[in-house]
């Protein structure tokens, strides 16, 4: 172990490892300057983030902002749309009768082997093709009241992309949900079946069982890693950019080719994913310890 | 619901005979190509990922804050806009004009910190004693490496780093965002030419399954094997 106070000595690796990213960053430097000749040009991206509205005479939010809060709304509704329905499937997962069980198994299996993408172009085409004209959102809309729009504008974005995001949301929500899944089931299987057995043995029933004996158990288990799932599903939410859902990452796409400042908006748009990231799993890591303190 | 089934159409996207001689259709191309992809991020992945643990394990200072910062960086960043910036950034600027290779390098980056972190898991456990006995047997860092600490640790290690062969086939989708004609780019390629979009994604769904649950296969024999005490 190091002792804390001992000075540290310069190791032969750390000025190998200095020169090198110093040699990295002439390069790049190197390479942007001398041979592409890039004059780097910041100044688009803060209109990006708010643009001065002449008509209200106000800041008001622009693309990128708008992208940005589109991205948390889908991490919100997403994070609860899929922990409903993953606490379901993990649940199905672990019963005794076999029928929910192979369906939990199935749907499990079935979406963490197919990769994310044609999942998504998939479920996308059938959800906005067939199943929202359904359920009929766009009448909804075109009927509801002015507050009633304010109020879901609020929630869910923008009125005449509400169908868009939640044939995004659902489809995503429904990946997440899957493992979530086995996060939950994870939970549930390591409560040491003595508790169950206790629970029974006082005469509960099997819901009784479920509701006050596992669940409040494997919820102190499953928190942890369902904040670090929130996270994921920050970061996959880019991949709703695909099926043009305007979020963050399809906004820096439209910017980055509307204003062929591919270097700056990219980077910047990076920037902004790992700050948010970043930030939230620092936060995290802390209650996490804070609670296994107690 | 009105959907005009056309499954008779499926069968050409595999291969075609014409005049007499057998072409391979645009998903069979893909797939190889997904699989080229897949390998060669493998063997980059493999080696990013054990320099990681090296930097990581190491003494040096500036090697465990390199290693620290590329962690958090590509962790807390979406692959997407990793595969764009190593797509539209760093691709002009290092001046190599291959989709492929950007895509495959940004993949390998991606995986390599979840390498790392299974490298990392196994040689730390691998316990402390077993050093101790190879250093009072007179063998160096590098041979109690050799002969005592990764014989032990690398058969811990193989079945996630199959998980990781099999995350990057499914992350190797992503790539179609950027001019890399793998499977799922093709099949987009098709279900814009044909519009036959439930016909083509039930039939790419199905491929990554074989591929992914066939793995997984693999994975849970070495699981047992690793189990088995000898």
């Amino acid at each position: 172990m190091r002792v804390p106070k001992r000075k540290y000595r310069v190791h032969l690796l750390d000025v190998f490892i200095f020169a090198l990213v110093v040699a990295a960053i002439a390069y790049i430097g190197y390479r942007v300057d001398s041979v592409l000749v890039y004059k780097w040009d910041w100044s688009a991206i803060p209109n990006y983030l708010f643009r001065y509205d002449e008509e209200s005479q106000l800041l008001v939010p622009n693309l990128l902002v708008l992208g940005f809060l589109t991205t948390l709304r889908i991490a919100f509704w997403g994070i609860i749309l899929a922990s409903v329905l993953g606490v379901a499937l993990g649940i199905a997962r672990t019963s005794k009768r076999l029928f929910p069980r192979l369906v939990g198994w199935a749907y499990v299996g079935f979406i963490r082997n197919i990769p994310p993408v044609p999942f998504l172009f998939l479920f996308y085409f059938f959800i906005s093709s067939q199943i929202l004209p359904i359920i009929s959102i766009d009448e909804f809309l075109s009927s509801a009241s002015p507050s009633t729009i304010q109020i879901l504008e609020i929630l869910f974005g923008p009125a005449n992309l509400i169908t868009n995001f939640l044939s995004g949301l659902i489809s995503l929500s429904l990946m997440i949900s899957a493992y979530i899944a086995e996060i939950v089931r994870a939970g549930i299987q390591a409560i040491p079946h003595g508790q169950i057995d206790g629970g029974y043995s006082i005469g509960l029933s099997r819901f009784q069982v479920m509701r006050y004996i596992v669940l409040p158990q494997a919820f102190q288990r499953i928190v942890p890693p369902l904040a670090g799932q929130l996270i994921i599903l920050i970061k996959d939410s880019s991949l709703v950019a695909l099926i043009s859902i305007q979020e963050l990452t399809f906004m820096a796409m439209e910017i980055a080719i509307s204003e062929q400042r591919f270097f700056e908006v990219w980077i910047f748009t990076g920037f902004m994913y790992f700050v948010v990231c970043f930030s939230l799993a620092m936060v995290f890591d802390r209650l996490e310890r804070r609670m296994a303190q107690h | 619901m009105e959907y005009r089934w056309q499954w008779y159409r499926v069968p050409r996207m595999f291969y075609r005979f014409i005049d007499g001689e057998l072409i391979w259709g645009p998903l069979v191309k893909g797939l190889l190509v997904t699989l080229e992809i897949a390998a060669w991020s493998m063997l980059l992945t493999l080696i990013i990922g054990l320099v990681t643990t090296f930097l990581r394990l190491s003494d040096s200072l500036a090697g465990r804050v390199l290693a620290r910062v590329y962690l958090e960086v590509v962790r807390n960043t979406p692959l997407l806009v990793q595969v764009s910036i190593f797509y539209f950034v760093l691709q002009p600027i290092l001046g190599f004009n291959s989709p492929i290779w950007a895509g495959i390098i940004c993949l390998s980056f991606y995986e390599g910190a979840f390498a790392s972190e299974i490298i990392r898991a196994g040689i730390l456990s691998v316990e402390r004693g077993q050093w101790e006995a190879g250093s009072s047997i007179g063998l160096s860092r590098i041979q109690s490496y050799r002969y005592v600490i990764l014989p032990q640790a690398v058969p811990l290690m193989l079945p996630p780093m199959a998980g990781i062969l099999i995350n990057l086939i499914k992350h190797s989708a992503i790539l179609s965002f950027v001019a890399v004609f793998e499977l799922t780019t093709e099949a987009r390629n098709l279900v814009s030419d044909t519009f036959m979009s439930f016909e083509v994604w039930f039939v790419i769904g199905p491929m990554y399954l074989v591929l992914t649950i066939s793995l997984s296969a693999v994975v849970a024999y070495l699981e047992r094997r690793v189990r088995r005490p000898t």
